[in-house]
């Protein structure tokens, strides 16, 4: 071992920490696409096994963060920016509870997605992963290359953009279609704004992650 | 068995020592204890080790020139000068202002001056304080470069954010221990230089290659004396360079070190002095400057960088006043303890020292270009004080500051005889061969005058040889004469 990296162990730790924490945000939103998509297509198995497993990432993740905010309050890691660090881990952690939430939410409710309704949840749903996926990408070039931060920022906006017309699209179609009670209507309204919500917040991190990096270079 | 008295005499030297640590050590670390990116205790540790290493291993080479204290001629005048230093420093320490220990030792050298009648060098006072001044405006401009440099380089790189923190723990670290080893190799012979023709302790030889003198020992004590300050009083300091002035960044913090670092090396590298020489390029003078002014300097450079709006100009303000008390305030006290010293513990505080004008005297003074025309009613006048000889000139004649401390150097009555009995006990490791024949030539001679061995040595051998004021014979010069100092003191006949 070189002497830079044993004196740069702790901070080696939290790095690798900090990997697994988005590596797991983006798998929890690719199973969460994969068990909506499952439902879909009525494969109840198959979702029932993909929330489990959605959960059970959940709980590594939430571990990881607590593992990393203890570690940076408790070796006392960048001091001028640690409190703007803790406040986007505490956002971040946001995103995979609004993942288990709605799944838990359409496993409870069970609600009936007219099948007009099957491509834009779809499209909904790819916007959505991409947007977390860039957004864990903005996180990672924070802690390997702030150069590269710009452009996964831009494409999380991006992709939230196109969250939002597909949003429109989809609530259009649900109040247009008189077919559905107001009931329905108002369940479908909340599972498609609780997913648009979903990239609104990975925007909101993004914008957090940026702002953390302007600090560092102003 | 050590004197008691030389002990007695050693705590002075060692409280000065523990000031130095709880003030001086605050700048090297406290811009990294102050914007939290070393714990105190780590600073701490690693600056004490340093620190007695940089006394232990590389303090020695001032045994030579007894450091800047080496004007004060007497133990009893050492104890106080320092005593007197070492009070001040604890006293700004205590109000948490950023003060130099030169600054105090300068200040407690011209009470001794004044009390012991010794003539003060104007033009070298006003040349050091001028780097009161020029000190921290050139840290201030350094920082402002290396901050924007650092800056480029960060943004250029693209480093993560917990890897550019590792980093600047890491040099933060590397630049305190370094600065922590030049403070004790450099500051050492302010504490303990004057003790080095007294210290108290035999040679110890742990291996047929390593041996551990005397001065080594004293200055380990010196060296762990620091340590001590350092642990025990210097965290106010600390956090006063690193949070008080300004609140400052990781990044920031490191490049008040490497700022400060670089003033001190500007004005006290001899090489760079000598490679700017050979491009005949302007010199920056060899003075000592005060780490605290820098460290100080380098946050307002960088403070003003940022609009200057973060500065807190009261804390400013309340330093600078301490730059200004402190040589005040410890030339007051060194001047009171004096007389105390002196007059109610009647010790000797003042070596005497006669000044004559004889012919052979005011002939050297003539071949080094002083006109001795209105001088003449002086010869084979014998003054009691430097200050007295310089007044008498000067009654007569104009001196410039230059020639007034020629006149004092070669008018010195320092009569020395070399006896085989002291030359079997020279250390020869100091001397070219050459240099030892010359000197072995001269058995049994006698000079009423100590720079008349230095002349009788230049006539037979051209190794003992002044080149002259050219710059690039200025580090052959200074060695000679380091040489010829440590011999007047060996061959010199206590009266």
């Amino acid at each position: 071992m070189n002497p830079i990296s044993f004196f740069l162990k702790k901070q080696y730790e939290i790095e690798e920490k900090i990997h697994r924490l988005l590596k797991h945000l983006q798998d929890m939103v690719l199973l969460h696409q994969k068990a909506f998509e499952a439902y879909l297509e009525k494969r109840w198995d198959v979702f029932e096994n993909t929330q489990q497993e959605l959960g059970r990432l959940e709980k590594e993740l939430d571990l990881l963060g607590h593992q990393i905010q203890m570690s940076l309050l408790r070796e006392s890691l960048m001091p001028d920016s640690r409190d703007d660090l803790l406040k986007l881990l505490t956002k971040l952690d946001q995103i995979p509870s609004r993942l288990k939430h709605l799944l838990a939410d359409i496993g409870l409710e069970k609600p009936v997605i007219p099948e007009e309704h099957d491509n834009p949840i779809r499209k909904l749903l790819f916007h959505t992963r991409e947007a977390v996926d860039a957004l864990a990408h903005a996180v990672d070039s924070l802690f390997s290359d702030l150069r590269s931060i710009r452009q996964f920022v831009e494409e999380t906006a991006r992709q939230e953009s196109e969250v939002d017309r597909y949003e429109r699209e989809l609530l259009q179609l649900i109040f247009n279609n008189q077919e559905l009670d107001l009931g329905r209507q108002y369940q479908l309204k909340y599972i498609v704004k609780e997913l648009g919500g979903i990239s609104n917040l990975a925007e909101d991190v993004a914008d957090a992650v940026l702002i953390i990096a302007s600090k560092q270079s102003s | 068995m050590a004197d008691p008295g030389i002990l007695i005499f050693l705590t002075s030297g060692l409280f000065l020592g523990w000031s130095l640590g709880a003030n001086d050590a605050a700048n090297v670390f406290g811009t990294a204890v102050g914007s939290r990116m070393v714990r105190f205790t780590t600073a701490a540790l690693i600056c004490g080790i340093f620190v007695i290493l940089g006394a232990t291993i590389s303090g020695t080479g001032a045994a030579l020139t007894l450091g800047k204290l080496g004007a004060v001629n007497a133990l009893g005048g050492s104890f106080m000068a320092a005593l007197s230093a070492g009070l001040t420093v604890y006293w700004m320490t205590r109000l948490g202002l950023p003060v130099s220990t030169s600054q105090a030792i300068i200040g407690s050298i011209v009470g001794w001056n004044l009390f012991s009648d010794s003539y003060t060098d104007l033009a070298s006072l006003l040349k050091i304080l001028s780097t009161w001044v020029i000190c921290p405006l050139l840290a201030a401009i350094i920082a402002a470069i290396i901050y924007i440099l650092t800056k480029i380089f960060v943004r250029r790189i693209g480093i993560g954010l917990i890897r550019l923190d590792g980093y600047t723990r890491l040099a933060l670290i590397l630049a305190g221990a370094f600065g922590a080893y030049s403070l004790g190799a450099n500051n050492i012979a302010n504490v303990m230089g004057v003790f080095v023709p007294v210290a108290p302790f035999q040679e110890m030889r742990l291996s047929d290659n390593f041996s551990f003198s005397s001065t080594q020992q004293l200055f380990l004590i010196g060296g762990l004396a620091i340590a001590i300050g350092v642990f025990t009083y210097s965290k106010r300091v600390m956090l006063t360079v690193g949070s008080e002035l300004m609140r400052l960044t990781p990044l920031a913090a490191w490049v008040a070190v490497m700022a400060h670092s670089i003033v001190l090396f500007l004005f006290a590298s001899e090489k760079l002095e000598q490679f700017l020489a050979s491009l005949s390029l302007p010199t920056i003078p060899l003075v000592p400057v005060s780490s605290s002014q820098a460290v100080v300097g380098a946050v307002i450079g960088i403070g003003m960088l940022q609009g200057g709006r973060e500065i807190r100009w009261g804390k400013v303000t309340n330093i600078v006043k301490g730059w200004i008390i402190t040589p005040l305030v410890s030339g007051m006290i060194c001047l009171l303890g004096l007389y105390f010293l002196q007059n109610v513990f009647m010790q000797t505080v003042q070596r005497e020292s006669l000044y004559i004008l004889s012919s052979k005297v005011m002939q050297k003074l003539k071949d080094e270009g002083i006109d001795m025309k209105h001088l003449h009613g002086l010869q084979n006048t014998t003054y009691p004080s430097s200050a007295s000889l310089i007044r008498a000139i000067e009654s007569q004649k104009p001196l410039p500051s230059k020639l007034a401390l020629k006149a004092i150097k070669y008018s010195l009555l320092n009569p020395v005889t070399i006896s085989s009995e002291k030359l079997e006990l020279i250390d020869t490791k100091v001397f070219s061969t050459k240099q030892m024949k010359a000197l072995k030539q001269l058995n049994g001679k006698k000079y009423e005058h100590s720079w008349q061995l230095g002349s009788a040595l230049e006539t037979i051998n051209q190794e003992w040889e002044i080149l002259g004021e050219n710059i690039e014979h200025k580090l052959h010069d200074r060695a000679i004469k380091q040489k010829l100092a440590y011999i007047y003191r060996h061959f010199s006949v206590k009266k």
